[in-house]
């Protein structure tokens, strides 16, 4: 199917790689379907495109790229609400901020989009954790990443997402394929 | 919307599994305790309003930023 969007032109994007948040995002309850850009450029952000708005487009980032500690503790509602059993097939991104000023980039790490691409679905999961920050600066972090690893282009979708079942079983996920590079050359 | 008065020590109890209680009051200011399954999510409204301000700045993400953001990053 044929997707207008004002930032990408029109994308042809195959309909298995459209994601429902059932929800949507806060404060955009009423856009619910989704698919995954990666423009390719040096940034290393992807872009939570929605099929529905044309202009609305998040950039969104996985946080182990800057915060390598970032722990996500999901509660047992929150895996159910994803249709998640096992973490294997889960994504988990942070949603950026990026004013004028590029370097006061921040991500919200206090409410991060998980993706549970097997089943096509995702939310935008408010962690209880009181001392994540929804503006984390780390322009500085993204810097120093990008600047280690500006070679090694495979690098740019190795990093899982680990998310901890408080109390649970379940294991950091292993290497899943990435959701849809819909991007036209 | 359903309006209770409570005092002090007091509690309200919502299904079977929830319960709030008013722990202090001291001027304009309430202290609530709150018990309730592991999996129900409790926040501060705050916290909802600045995730979505968050997100509608986030949108507005321009792509003339983000070139600039990719020349930035890559310069040492």
């Amino acid at each position: 199917m044929k997707v207008k969007t004002t930032r990408f032109g029109e994308l042809e994007v195959n309909p298995t790689d459209i994601i429902t948040f059932s929800e949507g995002l806060l404060g955009f309850e009423n856009s619910k379907k989704y698919f995954v850009v990666d423009p390719g450029d040096s940034t290393l952000i992807l872009w939570l495109q929605s099929t529905e708005d044309e202009k609305i487009a998040f950039p969104i980032i996985e946080p182990k790229i800057f915060k390598p500690d970032y722990m996500a503790k999901l509660l047992p509602a929150d895996l159910n609400g994803l249709e998640l059993e096992s973490l294997q097939t889960a994504k988990l991104y942070s949603v950026l901020t990026i004013p004028a000023n590029v370097t006061e980039m921040s991500a919200n790490l206090k409410a991060p989009v998980v993706i549970n691409s097997s089943k096509r679905v995702g939310k935008q999961i408010v962690l209880q954790d009181s001392k994540l920050s929804v503006k984390h600066e780390m322009y500085k972090e993204l810097k120093v990443y990008i600047g280690n690893f500006s070679s090694d282009d495979a690098r740019r979708t190795s990093y899982e997402p680990s998310i901890t079942l408080e109390g649970g079983d379940l294991k950091p996920a292993a290497a899943s394929p990435s959701i849809s590079r819909t991007l036209e050359a | 919307m359903l309006v209770l008065t409570r005092k002090l020590g007091e509690s309200i109890a919502i299904d079977d599994n929830i319960k709030i209680v008013v722990v202090q009051i001291k001027g304009k200011q309430v202290r609530l305790g709150i018990k309730a399954p592991k999996e129900t999510k409790i926040h501060r409204e705050e916290v909802y309003q600045a995730i979505q301000d968050q997100n509608t700045e986030a949108v507005q993400a321009d792509m003339a930023d983000i070139a600039r953001l990719g020349e930035e990053l890559k310069k040492k």
